[in-house]
C-alpha cells in the first residue's frame, strides 16, 4: 500500500490549480458563493467549460475516442476535488463529465451521440435532471409524470421538483412513466427545455436563490427520437449512470478546506487557544479524513475494475458526517460566516447542508449499508 | 417540590397564547429568513409579559416559561435577555437588549440596531450603552440566521458601569439561552412530527420507519430535558444548573439541526416550510457563551470546582 500521490498525479493537481488561479476572476469567492447551481455561476460555466475543454481539463478521464485524455479514476477524483474546492467553476456541467457523457456513449442512438456528444465535449451544454417529483423522492420508482406515445411523439404531463439548473438548462434528462410496471415502466426522454408546455418555477431556499425548481409539464410534445434507450429501460440506465456517479461530489475535500479556513479565522482572533475549540476542530478533521480514505478505497476498486456495491454508501455516509461536523463547527465557533463574514464558509455551509439529502438521503444510504455490506436480514413486509 | 404550573402561570401562558394567536402561523408567501413583528413586540411590552420576573409572586420560573412560550412562535421576539437578564441589571433599560461578551466583536449580535441597549459582560464587570448609528454595522442582506443580526463595531469608553457581578449575569444569560432554546426545540419538534406523519414514501408515512421514529423519540428526550433544566435553573439561581441547562440546550440544538432537516428531505431546504425559523435560531444559539465546550467547563467548575 502506498498513500502518496505519484509525481504525475501531483503535477496534474498542481496544473489544475494553476489554471484556475490564472483563469478565474479576482472576485471569484464572492462570485461563486452561491454555488454551482446559482444562475450567475451557471452562466459563467458556459464560457469557462469551453476554456477547460480547449485545455483538456474538462474530461481528461474520458477515453480518447470521445475527446478525453484517457486518464484514470484517480485523476478523475483529483479533478473533482480541485474543482469542488474552488466552488465548482464547471457549474452544472460536472454532471456531463461524471455521468451524462459516459451514459450517452453507452446507451445513446447514433443520432443522439452525434447531436449531443460534440456539444458536451466542447463544454457548451447544460442539462438538468428531472427525476424527483413531489410524491417521489426516496421512493423514486413511484414517479408518475406520464408520457403517452401518440404516433411518433410522446405527450408528457406531470411535475418534477427540486430540479437543479432547470432555470437555465438546455435539455432535461427526464424520467417518465410509460406503463404501470413500477421499475420497468419508466422511460427516459431528452427534452429541450424550451419546448412549449414546460413551466419552471424557482423555489426560495436555504441554499441560495435559483438553486432548486419545480418544473411543470403540460401537454409537452416530445418526438420519439428523443427517447433515450428503450421504453422501460430507464431503471437499468440510471443504475449504470449511478456507477459512474457513485462517489458523488468530493464533499470531504471542501469540508476539510472549509475547516482549515475556519481555524485560520480562529487563530487570528485568538480563539484557537481555547482547548474546547481545538478538540472540536480535530474531531472534524478526523471525520473529513475518515471520509476521504473511505472514498479513496473505492476509487482503488474502480481502478482495479472491481464491483463497488454498498461500500460506496458507506463512504458517502462518512462524507455526510464530515459535512455535518464542519458546518456545525463553523456555526458554533465562526458564526459570522453565516452573516456576511466569509464568502467561502457561507458557500460551504449552503453546499454542506444538502449532503445528507441531495442524490439520495443519508437514511437510505444506511439502509443500503445494512443490507448490502452487513448482509443483515430485511425487515418483514 | 411541586412541578406543576400554578394558577398565575397557567393564566399568563393562556394570555400569551390568545395574544399571539394571530402570530402563530407564518404569513402566506413570506419566505424571509428573520421574521419579526413590531406589532407583536409592542403588544407583549404593553401587556407587561416581559417584566414578570420582578413581580414577586411570579419570579424567574414564570419569566422562563414566558420566554419558552414566545420562542415557539415563528416570529423572533427579543424576550429572553429582557425577561431574564435585564431585571438583574436595571429593569428600565430600553429594549431590545443585546448581550455581548467582551472581546467577541467578530460575532454577529442578535437584535442589534441603533437604539438597542448593549450589555457587555467581561470578567471584570458589566457595562451597558445605547447603540448609536456608528456602533452598528449591518450584516448585509444574506444573513442565514432567523434572527435579525448586526455587528457591533466598538464598545464606547464611557459605557455605564453596573454594580452587578459578571458571574451573575453570565448565569442569567445561560438560563435565558436555555429557556429560549427549549421553546425553539419544542416548536421545531412539533412541526417535524406533523410533517413525517403526513409525508408518504414507499406507500407509508415516513414516520412509520423505525429509523426515523427512534431518532425523533431521542429528540423528544433532549427537548424535554432542556425544558426542565431551563426551568430548574431559573428557579434555583444556581450557576451549575444554569451552565448544565445551557450545555444541554446547545447539544440538543446541534442534534436536531441535523435530524430535522434530514427528516424533511429537500422540503427542509426551502424557505416555504417554516422549520428553518426555529433551527436557524437554534444554530445561532449553539455558539453563544463560547459554545458547548465553554459551557461544559463552566458547569464542571461550578459543580466540582
Ligand atoms: C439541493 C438539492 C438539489 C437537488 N437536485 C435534484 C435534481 O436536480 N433532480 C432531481 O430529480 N432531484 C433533485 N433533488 C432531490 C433529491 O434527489 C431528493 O431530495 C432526495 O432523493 C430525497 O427525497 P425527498 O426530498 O423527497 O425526501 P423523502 O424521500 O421524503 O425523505 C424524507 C426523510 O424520510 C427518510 N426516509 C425515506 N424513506 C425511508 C426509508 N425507507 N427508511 C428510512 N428513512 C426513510 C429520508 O431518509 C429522509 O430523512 C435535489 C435535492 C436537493 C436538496
Amino acid at each position: 500500500m502506498d498513500f502518496e500521490w505519484t509525481e504525475e498525479q501531483q503535477a496534474f493537481r498542481a496544473k489544475l490549480h494553476a489554471f484556475l488561479e490564472a483563469e478565474l476572476p479576482d472576485d471569484w469567492e464572492a462570485f461563486s458563493k452561491h454555488g454551482p447551481a446559482s444562475p450567475a455561476l451557471t452562466e459563467f460555466a458556459r464560457h469557462f467549460c469551453r476554456k477547460l475543454a480547449e485545455n483538456g481539463m474538462l474530461f481528461p478521464h474520458w477515453p480518447k475516442e470521445i475527446g478525453g485524455e484517457g486518464l484514470g479514476p484517480w485523476e478523475q477524483q483529483i479533478l473533482a476535488e480541485v474543482m469542488w474546492e474552488w466552488g465548482e467553476p464547471r457549474g452544472g456541467q460536472y454532471m456531463n463529465v461524471n455521468w451524462i457523457g459516459p451514459t450517452m456513449v453507452r446507451y445513446g442512438t447514433e443520432a443522439q451521440k452525434a447531436k449531443y456528444l460534440p456539444q458536451i465535449a466542447k463544454g457548451e451544454m447544460l442539462w438538468c435532471q428531472g427525476f424527483s417529483e413531489p410524491n417521489s423522492g426516496s421512493d423514486l420508482a413511484s414517479l408518475r409524470t406520464r408520457a403517452e406515445l401518440e404516433g411518433d411523439a410522446y405527450r408528457v404531463n406531470g411535475q418534477k421538483i427540486w430540479t437543479s439548473y432547470a432555470g437555465l438548462a438546455d435539455t432535461c434528462f427526464l424520467l417518465t412513466r410509460t406503463s404501470d410496471d413500477r421499475k420497468r415502466g419508466i422511460t427516459i426522454l431528452l427534452v429541450p427545455m424550451d419546448t412549449p408546455g414546460i413551466t419552471v418555477r424557482q423555489i426560495p431556499s436555504l441554499i441560495g436563490e435559483g438553486d432548486i425548481h419545480e418544473v411543470f409539464f403540460d401537454d409537452v410534445i416530445v418526438p420519439a427520437t428523443q427517447r433515450f434507450g428503450e421504453e422501460g429501460q430507464a431503471w437499468e440506465i440510471i443504475s449504470y449512470s449511478l456507477q459512474n456517479e457513485r462517489l458523488g461530489i468530493p464533499r470531504y475535500h471542501l469540508a476539510r478546506k472549509a475547516l482549515d479556513r475556519a481555524v485560520g479565522i480562529l487563530k487570528e482572533s485568538g480563539d484557537f487557544a481555547r482547548e474546547s475549540v481545538r478538540i472540536e476542530a480535530a474531531r472534524c478533521a478526523a471525520l473529513c479524513e475518515a471520509a476521504r480514505t473511505a472514498i479513496y478505497a473505492i476509487v482503488q476498486k474502480r481502478v482495479d475494475g472491481l464491483p463497488v456495491g454498498g461500500e460506496s454508501s458507506s463512504a458517502r455516509f462518512a462524507t455526510v458526517q464530515a459535512e455535518r461536523a464542519v458546518s456545525e463547527f463553523v456555526v458554533e465557533y465562526v458564526p459570522e460566516a453565516l452573516a456576511g463574514g466569509s464568502d467561502y464558509l457561507q458557500m460551504h455551509h449552503q453546499r454542506g447542508i444538502v449532503a445528507g439529502i441531495a442524490s439520495g438521503a443519508a437514511e437510505i444510504q444506511l439502509n443500503i449499508i445494512a443490507g448490502d455490506v452487513l448482509q443483515l436480514p430485511r425487515e418483514p413486509r | 417540590m411541586h412541578l406543576a404550573l400554578n394558577e398565575d402561570q397557567t393564566q399568563i401562558l393562556d394570555f400569551i397564547d390568545s395574544l399571539t394567536r394571530p402570530y402563530a402561523t407564518v404569513p402566506l408567501h413570506d419566505t424571509s429568513f428573520a421574521l419579526t413583528s413590531d406589532a407583536l413586540d409592542a403588544e407583549l411590552v404593553e401587556g407587561g409579559f416581559l417584566d414578570v420576573m420582578a413581580v414577586e409572586e411570579l419570579g424567574p420560573v414564570t419569566a422562563a416559561l414566558v420566554v419558552e412560550r414566545l420562542a415557539r412562535l415563528p416570529f423572533a421576539v427579543e424576550a429572553a435577555a429582557s425577561s431574564l437578564v435585564r431585571p438583574l441589571i436595571d429593569p428600565a433599560l430600553p429594549r431590545p437588549l443585546c448581550l455581548v461578551e467582551e472581546g467577541q466583536l467578530r460575532r454577529p449580535v442578535r437584535f442589534l440596531r441603533p437604539g438597542a441597549t448593549v450589555v457587555v459582560v467581561s470578567k471584570s464587570g458589566v457595562r451597558s450603552f445605547t447603540a448609536g448609528q456608528a456602533q452598528v454595522r449591518a450584516a448585509g442582506d444574506e444573513v442565514l440566521y432567523a434572527y435579525p443580526v448586526a455587528y457591533l463595531t466598538e464598545v464606547p469608553g464611557d459605557a455605564r458601569v453596573h454594580d452587578v457581578a459578571a458571574d451573575e449575569i453570565l448565569r442569567a444569560w445561560r438560563v435565558a439561552l436555555a429557556a429560549e432554546a427549549a421553546g425553539l426545540l419544542g416548536a421545531a419538534l412539533q412541526s417535524v412530527t406533523t410533517y413525517v406523519s403526513e409525508r408518504q414514501q414507499f406507500g407509508r408515512p415516513i414516520a412509520t420507519f423505525q429509523a426515523i421514529r427512534h431518532r425523533l423519540a431521542e429528540d423528544q428526550v433532549a427537548t424535554n430535558g432542556v425544558y426542565w433544566m431551563a426551568l430548574r435553573a431559573a428557579g434555583s439561581g444556581d450557576a451549575g444548573d444554569a451552565a448544565l441547562a445551557a450545555l444541554h440546550a446547545q447539544e440538543a440544538a446541534k442534534r436536531v439541526g441535523y435530524d430535522y432537516h434530514q427528516f424533511l428531505g429537500a422540503m427542509g431546504m426551502t424557505l416555504e416550510h417554516p422549520l428553518h425559523l426555529w433551527t436557524y435560531r437554534l444554530k445561532f444559539l449553539t455558539g453563544e457563551l463560547g459554545g458547548r465546550g465553554e459551557n461544559a467547563l463552566a458547569a464542571a467548575a461550578a459543580i466540582w470546582g
